[in-house]
C-alpha cells in the first residue's frame, strides 16, 4: 500500500465510522455511576466460563467482565499494537537477559471475588497448567492454545507479587498473546473445572446467576482494584438463538449492545435506517475466510492443483458477493489498517487471486493443465464446509469460481459435531473454512495454522523452509525487522498455497446511544472488560 | 373402567420401555458425540485428551451398559447429569416444562376457541360467502409455518411499534401482565395453525351428522336450528375434534421447537434440539421421554373422554 493509498484506506475507514455512527458525540462527558446494560448473546456459553478450554468467542465475550489478564489492550483504544498494552494484574513488566525473561511485578491489592488475596502463585498455576509443564498443580480437559506458550521453558513465583516467565529463547511476541481476552488468569485455590459451571475471578463484575441457555448476570465487583471502577452496576447477557430475534431486540432497545462479530454491513445498513441514533462501528473482527486442502492426498498434494484453486479464486468478487463489502481482502495476518502485520496492498496484488480476474483464471487454467487436468479429463472434487449459513454461502461461491477454471466441485455440507475432527483427520479434499485469531500476532498464528503437526494445521502442510521462517520471526527483536520477516512468511505460505486466504471479515458494532467507554477493538476477543463502560440514561 | 386403565398404563409402559431403545439407539447412530463438539469449540482434536473425557463421562463402555445404567437411573429417580452442563439433568430440565406446558395449553386454547365455533358457522353456512371466507382463513392457517407467522409477528412489530415482547422469561409472580404479553403472541401464532386443523375437522364433521335421520326428526319435531347444531349434532361430531385436540396437544409439546426459539422462550423443545446438536444424552434421551409421556397420557385422557362424551363409548364392559 502506497501513502497515498493509506490515506485513501485510513480516510475511508474513518468516513464510514462517521457516516454509521451519525451525530454521536465524541465521549467528553463525565462517567455517570450506576445503571444496568444488555447484552447480545448468540449462544450459550459452550464451555461456561473456562476461557482456557475453548476457542469461541461465545465464551470469551461474556466471560471477559469477570477476569483479568497479566496485561491487557487498552480497552478504551480501537487498535491492538504493543504500545496499547497497559497493566491489568501486572502493574509493570519488564524484559531481562535479552528478552529470555519476562518479569511481571504484580498489584498488591487484588482479591478474588471469594474473598482470597490474588498472588503470583495464581499465574504460575495458570500459565504451567496452559503449557501443560511437568509440575503444573492442574491440567485442562481440552488445551486449544498449548502451542501459545511451547517456548515458555519455566515460570518462577520468587515472591507473591513477582512472576518470572523464562523462555527457551527471545521471543517478544509473548507479551501480546498474553494480552489476548484468552489469557485470563484463574485461580489457584479453584478447581479449574469449576470454570465450566461458575467463575471466581478478579475482574470488575461477580458473576450472579448464569441461567442455562437464558442469560449470564453479573452485578457490580465492589472489591475491585482499580478504584472507582466499574461504573454500572448490572450486566445480563442475554441467549438469543435466532439472528432475526437477536436483531429485533436491539431494534426494540431490549438489548444495548449487539455481539461482536455478529452484524453485517446489510444488517447495519438497516438498523440504522430504522434507528438512526444507534452507534455503528465498522471494524475488523481478526476472522478469515480461507481454504484447507488436504495436502497429504490427491489431488492437493500436487502444489500446481493447490495453486490453481488459490489464483482461481477472485477475492474482491468474493468480497462483493458474499459480504456485500462488509470483508477486506489480505493475506495470513489481518491487514492494516486493522492489523499491524498485514501485507502492503502492492505485495497482496502479486499474490495468487488478487490481480485482475480474468489473468488470475487463465493462469489457474494453465497450472491445471501442467498438472493434467483439461476439460476433456476434469477434476471432480467435494468441497466440505460447516453446515452453517456463514460457510456454505462461502463454499458456495468457491465452488462457483473453480468451476470456471475446470474444477466439478461438489458441495457436502458438514454438521458442527464432526467438521474438526474430519479437518483435523484429514478425512476431505478441500474445504472452505473460517479462522479466527485469538491475537494480532504472528506467533499466535503459524504456531496454530501453519507449524507442521499442528492439530489446527488442517492441510497438514509441513515445510521445513516454514518453519525455520516462523522460528526466524518469532525471535527478531527488531520490530522493523521482523515485520519484514512475517511479510516474507506470509508471501511464502501463499505462494505455497498452504491454506489460501481469502478474505478478512468486519463488524459493524451496534450499541445504543447511552453506552458510553464501550470501544470494540479490530479482534473480536480481546475487548468487552466493561469496567469503563457505563450508561447515559438511567 | 379400572381394569382399562390399568391396561392402558401397562401398554403406556412397555411403549415407553420401546421409544427408550429407539431413542438411546437413534442418538449413537448420530454422528459424533460432546466430545465432538467440546473440542469442535476448541478447534481441534486430540486423540489422548478425547480418550480421557470419554472414559470421565462413562461414553468408554459398551453400549448396552450406558443402557442398563440409564434405565436403572430412571427407576431411581435419578436422571443422571447434563454431559454440557455437567449438572443434574433434572435441574436443567425441571425449568423448562412449565414454559412449554403453559405455552402448549394455551396454544390449544386459541386453537379451540378459534377452530370449534368457526368450523360450526362454516358448516351451518355452507357454499355462502362466509363459508368460503372461512375455508380460505383455515386454509392460510395450515399454509403458513408458525415460526413463519412468529418471525412476522416480530418482525412487524419492531418495524411498526419499535416494540417486541420481552426476549428473556419473565414469570407470572415477577410480572403477570408482561408474563401475559410474552406467551399471547406465540400462542396465537401456534394457535392459528392448529386452529385450522380443529376447524376442517369440525366442519367436515358436523357436515356429515347434519345429514343423518336423527338431525332432521329433531328439526321436523320443531326444534330450533341452534339446539339442533348444539345439542344434538355437535354433540355427535365432537369425537373425531376431540381426537384431532388430543393428538395437537401431544404434538405441541414436541412441535413447538421454532415458536420457541424466535420468540426466545426457554422451553423443552428448543432446549431438545439444543441438546441434540450437543449430543447431551442424558438431556436429549429424558427430554425425549418427557415427551413420550406426555403423548401417552394425553391420549388415555382423550380415550377416557370419549366415554364422558359418548354414551356408547364405555370401557371395561
Amino acid at each position: 500500500m502506497t501513502r497515498s493509498t493509506r490515506i485513501v484506506a485510513l480516510a475511508m475507514s474513518l468516513g464510514l465510522a462517521a457516516a454509521f455512527a451519525g451525530a454521536a458525540p465524541a465521549s467528553a462527558q463525565a462517567p455517570k455511576y450506576g445503571g444496568h446494560l444488555n447484552l447480545m448473546q448468540r449462544e450459550d456459553l459452550s464451555q461456561g466460563f473456562a476461557v482456557h478450554e475453548t476457542s469461541t468467542i461465545a465464551t470469551s465475550f461474556p466471560s471477559m467482565p469477570c477476569f483479568n489478564n497479566l496485561v491487557v489492550f487498552d480497552q478504551s483504544k480501537r487498535a491492538e499494537t504493543v504500545d496499547n498494552l497497559v497493566g491489568e494484574l501486572a502493574e509493570k513488566w519488564s524484559w531481562q537477559d535479552n528478552y529470555r525473561n519476562l518479569v511481571f511485578f504484580l498489584r498488591k491489592d487484588v482479591k478474588w471475588h471469594d474473598g482470597q488475596p490474588f498472588t503470583s502463585k495464581d499465574v504460575k498455576f495458570t500459565f504451567d497448567m496452559v503449557r501443560e509443564a511437568p509440575e503444573a498443580a492442574a491440567k485442562l480437559r481440552i488445551n486449544p492454545r498449548k502451542d501459545w506458550y511451547t517456548n515458555v521453558e519455566k515460570i518462577e513465583a520468587p515472591d507473591p507479587y513477582t512472576v518470572v516467565f523464562h523462555l527457551k529463547r527471545p521471543q517478544p511476541g509473548l507479551l501480546v498473546m498474553l494480552a489476548s481476552g484468552y489469557s485470563p488468569v484463574y485461580a489457584a485455590h479453584v478447581n479449574p473445572a469449576s470454570y465450566r459451571t461458575g467463575c471466581i475471578g478478579t475482574g470488575p463484575f461477580k458473576l450472579k446467576e448464569w441461567r442455562k441457555g437464558e442469560f449470564v448476570d453479573y452485578v457490580k465487583n465492589t472489591d475491585y482494584f482499580m478504584k472507582g471502577r466499574p461504573y454500572l452496576d448490572t450486566l445480563r447477557y442475554v441467549v438469543i438463538k435466532e439472528r432475526g430475534t437477536r436483531t429485533a431486540a436491539l431494534q426494540a432497545g431490549q438489548l444495548d449492545v449487539s455481539f461482536p462479530g455478529e452484524t453485517t454491513k446489510t444488517a447495519a445498513e438497516q438498523l440504522k435506517k430504522a434507528v438512526p441514533g444507534l452507534v455503528i462501528t465498522p471494524v475488523a473482527q481478526a476472522v478469515s475466510d480461507n481454504i484447507i486442502l488436504n495436502t497429504k492426498k490427491p489431488p492437493f498434494d500436487n502444489p500446481k492443483v493447490r495453486l490453481a484453486v488459490s489464483y482461481a479464486i477472485d477475492r474482491r468478487a468474493l468480497i462483493s458477493a458474499v459480504h456485500q463489502g462488509g470483508a477486506v481482502p489480505g493475506a495470513s495476518q489481518q491487514p492494516k489498517p486493522y492489523g499491524v502485520w498485514g501485507l502492503l496492498e502492492k505485495d497482496l496484488l502479486a499474490l495468487p487471486g488478487y490481480g485482475k480476474p480474468a489473468d488470475m483464471k487463465a493462469h489457474a487454467k494453465k497450472l491445471l493443465a501442467e498438472a493434467g487436468i483439461t476439460p476433456q479429463n476434469p477434476l471432480r472434487v467435494e468441497m466440505s464446509t460447516r453446515a452453517i449459513a456463514m460457510y456454505v454461502d462461502l463454499a458456495s461461491f468457491v465452488i462457483n469460481e473453480l468451476k470456471q477454471v475446470g474444477i466439478e466441485a461438489t458441495l457436502k455440507q458438514v454438521e458442527t459435531a464432526q467438521w474438526h475432527p474430519m479437518a483435523t483427520r484429514g478425512e476431505y479434499q478441500i474445504g472452505a473454512n473460517l479462522t479466527g485469531l485469538g491475537v494480532d500476532e504472528p506467533d499466535a498464528n503459524y504456531y496454530e495454522n501453519y507449524a507442521c503437526g499442528s492439530p489446527r494445521n488442517y492441510s497438514q502442510y509441513c515445510s521445513e523452509e516454514v518453519m525455520k521462517m516462523i522460528e526466524q520471526q518469532s525471535q527478531e527483536l527488531n520490530p522493523q525487522k521482523r515485520l519484514a520477516l512475517v511479510s516474507a512468511l506470509q508471501k511464502k505460505v501463499e505462494a505455497d498455497a498452504a491454506r489460501p486466504l481469502l478474505d478478512w471479515r468486519l463488524d459493524y458494532f451496534t450499541v445504543w446511544p447511552h453506552v458510553k467507554g464501550l470501544v470494540p477493538h479490530d479482534n473480536i476477543y480481546n475487548f468487552g472488560r466493561m469496567a469503563d463502560v457505563w450508561r447515559d440514561k438511567q | 373402567m379400572k381394569t382399562y386403565i390399568a391396561q392402558r398404563l401397562g401398554i403406556g409402559l412397555l411403549t415407553l420401555l420401546g421409544m427408550s431403545i429407539v431413542i438411546f439407539g437413534m442418538l449413537r447412530l448420530a454422528p459424533g458425540d460432546i466430545v465432538d463438539i467440546l473440542f469442535s469449540t476448541g478447534g481441534y482434536v486430540n486423540p489422548s485428551e478425547r480418550a480421557a473425557i470419554e472414559k470421565e463421562l462413562g461414553l468408554d463402555r459398551p453400549v448396552w451398559v450406558q443402557y442398563v445404567e440409564w434405565i436403572r437411573q430412571i427407576v431411581t429417580g435419578d436422571l443422571g447429569k447434563s454431559y454440557r452442563y455437567d449438572l443434574p439433568a433434572w435441574e436443567i430440565i425441571r425449568p423448562l416444562i412449565p414454559v412449554t406446558l403453559e405455552l402448549a395449553v394455551l396454544s390449544l386454547i386459541v386453537a379451540v376457541a378459534l377452530g370449534v365455533p368457526l368450523g360450526v358457522i362454516s358448516a351451518v353456512r355452507q357454499d355462502t360467502g362466509l363459508d368460503y371466507a372461512l375455508r380460505v382463513f383455515s386454509l392460510a392457517g395450515l399454509s403458513m409455518p408458525s415460526f413463519w407467522l412468529g418471525m412476522v409477528i416480530i418482525l412487524s412489530l419492531v418495524a411498526w411499534l419499535g416494540w417486541i415482547p420481552p426476549v428473556t422469561y419473565v414469570s407470572p409472580r415477577e410480572n403477570f401482565w408482561l408474563h401475559a404479553v410474552q406467551f399471547t403472541l406465540p400462542a396465537l401464532a401456534v394457535g392459528y395453525r392448529s386452529s385450522a386443523l380443529i376447524m376442517r375437522i369440525t366442519r367436515s364433521s358436523l357436515l356429515e351428522v347434519m345429514r343423518e335421520d336423527y338431525i332432521r326428526t329433531a328439526r321436523a319435531k320443531g326444534q330450533s336450528g341452534r339446539v339442533v347444531i348444539w345439542r344434538h349434532a355437535l354433540q355427535n361430531a365432537i369425537l373425531p375434534v376431540v381426537t384431532v385436540i388430543g393428538i395437537e396437544f401431544a404434538f405441541l409439546i414436541g412441535g413447538l421447537v421454532v415458536t420457541e426459539t424466535v420468540f426466545n422462550l426457554p422451553g423443552v423443545a428448543r432446549f431438545l434440539v439444543e441438546a441434540i446438536l450437543w449430543r447431551d444424552y442424558p438431556i436429549v434421551q429424558n427430554l425425549v421421554m418427557f415427551i413420550a409421556i406426555v403423548v401417552i397420557l394425553s391420549n388415555l385422557f382423550v380415550d377416557m373422554l370419549y366415554g364422558f362424551l359418548d354414551p356408547r363409548v364405555r370401557y371395561g364392559h
